[in-house]
């Protein structure tokens, strides 16, 4: 990064960070905020790495191997047959994967880390921990989670507790409301797989074919919307009913009983949990009848940006 | 307590998964024949690879046969990963070389394109403004009319989500060499987007 921002312009690494959303230097995001020069050249490069994911998103999938090299051994040719056949279903599954890839894969089960009772450490933040399991009941400002150890958990609520929801209807996405994008493109058409209505918009995902844009929602249909771009760039985007929708800075009232939660925050008294972030999936996730998978939150470090992060992370799978 | 905010203010996290471990398991399981390996390796590295490749070849059927021959050249070479870069970084660099030898022989101006797409763009002037008025559509057929060699780091920088470091490890340049290209890169897709806009 450039030594001194105050006197001088973001560097081409600076610009391209920004663009794929890897900032982690506030230095770098005060200086866009106060330069209109480097505040237009990230929004460029923005430009130019939507284009490019988006060409990448257009890709076909290859087809798998047809023949075997005429230079090849036999044994090897009929060893490469075997893997043409592997990857020929991997190829299957990826396609699959691309248009299926929200909250149900983040909760679909990762090692479980540290646990004592009814919470698990997170990773990343000392003292920092997690219930995970389905919402019993909204008492107020405090919350009943039914862990998977069959444990009831109550988790106590502030007014800075940051609620979010996954698998929220599609009527939050207004005009006007912040919106990130993420899904495969057509000829400029972005086909949403997930919406994150709201947040501070850092959301990055590096998945195969994923185009992620970012804006204003705009022109709002029951078959989609526009995502205006900082550029002033119009993205059109087409919404079905895979579509998952994610919003960050729900209501309380919008929690709702049964529902898949996870609940990270400190250690409160007698055994309760002071939540700093609660993350509900809404009619995304049901538990198998043998018990519940568990999903570890992994956090940068203890602040409340890393939390949100880390957040944001299960719901975009 | 602990205090929930005292850490508020500190540097912003990225979200990103780490899944160099898994990548090494899968290439160590290859290495030992586990052809699910395979599979799995080409679910989590087949796409990018081939989005990378048929962006500089610009044909699908060769570019098809170039990924082919490259999980082929994993499946033989898992053994040789030595952990000194990201897999995706390494299958990548595969990848370019199989596409340097299949183009070698008919593309050779490409030799010629790098050495003039290494020379730094002139920063924004005039043709910047193309860009502000483009959209995504028009920046995509651009793209595509760019040289090799432009394409190339476009699509390993923000195709492939390698790092500016792993993109110069995948092109055997210097990391300053990468940012002269992506700038010059830039200003040849504006000065594309500019004539396609005086021609409208």
């Amino acid at each position: 990064m450039n030594a001194d921002l105050a006197d001088t312009h973001l560097d081409v690494a600076d610009l391209i960070a920004e663009a794929t959303g890897q900032v982690a230097d506030d230095r770098v995001r005060d200086h866009l905020a106060s330069c209109a020069h480097c505040h237009a050249e990230a929004d460029r490069w923005t430009l130019v790495a939507d284009g490019v994911r988006a060409l990448a998103a257009a890709a076909p999938q290859a087809a798998p191997p047809a023949r075997p090299r005429r230079s090849r051994p036999r044994v090897l040719a009929g060893r490469r047959q075997r893997i043409v056949l592997a990857v020929s279903a991997a190829a299957a599954l990826a396609l699959l994967g691309a248009t299926g890839y929200g909250v149900t894969a983040a909760l679909s089960g990762h090692a479980p880390g540290t646990q004592t009772g009814a919470l698990t450490a997170v990773s990343g933040c000392a003292g920092l921990e997690q219930a995970d399991g389905t919402l019993e009941q909204v008492n107020g400002t405090s919350l009943v989670i039914a862990t998977a150890s069959g444990q009831p958990l109550t988790v106590t609520m502030s007014a800075s507790t940051r609620v979010s929801l996954s698998g929220a209807p599609l009527s939050d996405i207004t005009d006007g409301a912040s919106v990130t994008v993420a899904g495969p493109s057509s000829d400029g058409t972005i086909a949403a797989g997930l919406v994150v209505v709201g947040g501070r918009l850092t959301l990055t995902l590096t998945l195969p074919g994923i185009v992620v844009v970012r804006g204003k929602a705009a022109d709002v249909s029951s078959a989609g919307f526009t995502v205006v771009t900082s550029a002033g760039t119009r993205v059109p985007v087409t919404t079905t009913g895979s579509t998952v929708a994610a919003v960050f800075g729900a209501p309380l009232d919008q929690l709702r009983a049964g529902a898949s939660t996870i609940a990270v925050g400190y250690a409160g008294p007698g055994g309760t949990l002071s939540a700093v972030a609660v993350f509900e999936a809404i009619a995304l996730f049901h538990p198998s009848p043998g018990g519940q998978a568990h999903t570890s939150v992994t956090v940068g470090n203890c602040s409340p940006t890393a939390i949100d992060d880390a957040i944001m992370a299960l719901s975009a799978g | 307590m602990h205090d929930p905010h005292r850490d508020a203010g500190a540097a912003t996290f990225a979200v990103s998964r780490d899944t160099a471990s898994d990548d090494a398991e899968l290439l160590r399981r290859i290495g030992q024949g586990d052809e699910d390996a395979m599979a799995a390796f080409y679910r989590a590295h087949g796409r990018a690879v081939f989005a990378q490749v048929l962006l500089v070849a610009g044909e699908r059927v060769l570019a098809e046969e170039i990924v082919q021959d490259t999980m082929l050249a994993v499946w033989r070479g898992a053994g040789s990963f030595r952990g000194e870069s990201s897999v995706r970084s390494w299958v990548i660099a595969i990848a370019r070389r199989q596409t340097r030898d299949r183009l070698r022989g008919r593309r050779l101006r490409v030799v010629d394109e790098v050495f003039l797409a290494d020379r730094p763009g002139s920063g924004p002037g005039p043709e910047a403004m193309a860009l502000d008025r483009a959209e995504l559509a028009e920046v995509m057929d651009a793209i595509r009319e760019l040289a090799p060699a432009h394409r190339e780091v476009l699509g390993l920088v923000f195709g492939s989500g390698l790092s500016l470091p792993e993109v110069a490890c995948v092109l055997e340049i210097p990391v300053g060499t990468v940012k002269s290209r992506l700038s010059a890169a830039r200003t040849a897709l504006s000065r594309i987007l500019n004539e396609k806009g005086q021609n409208r």
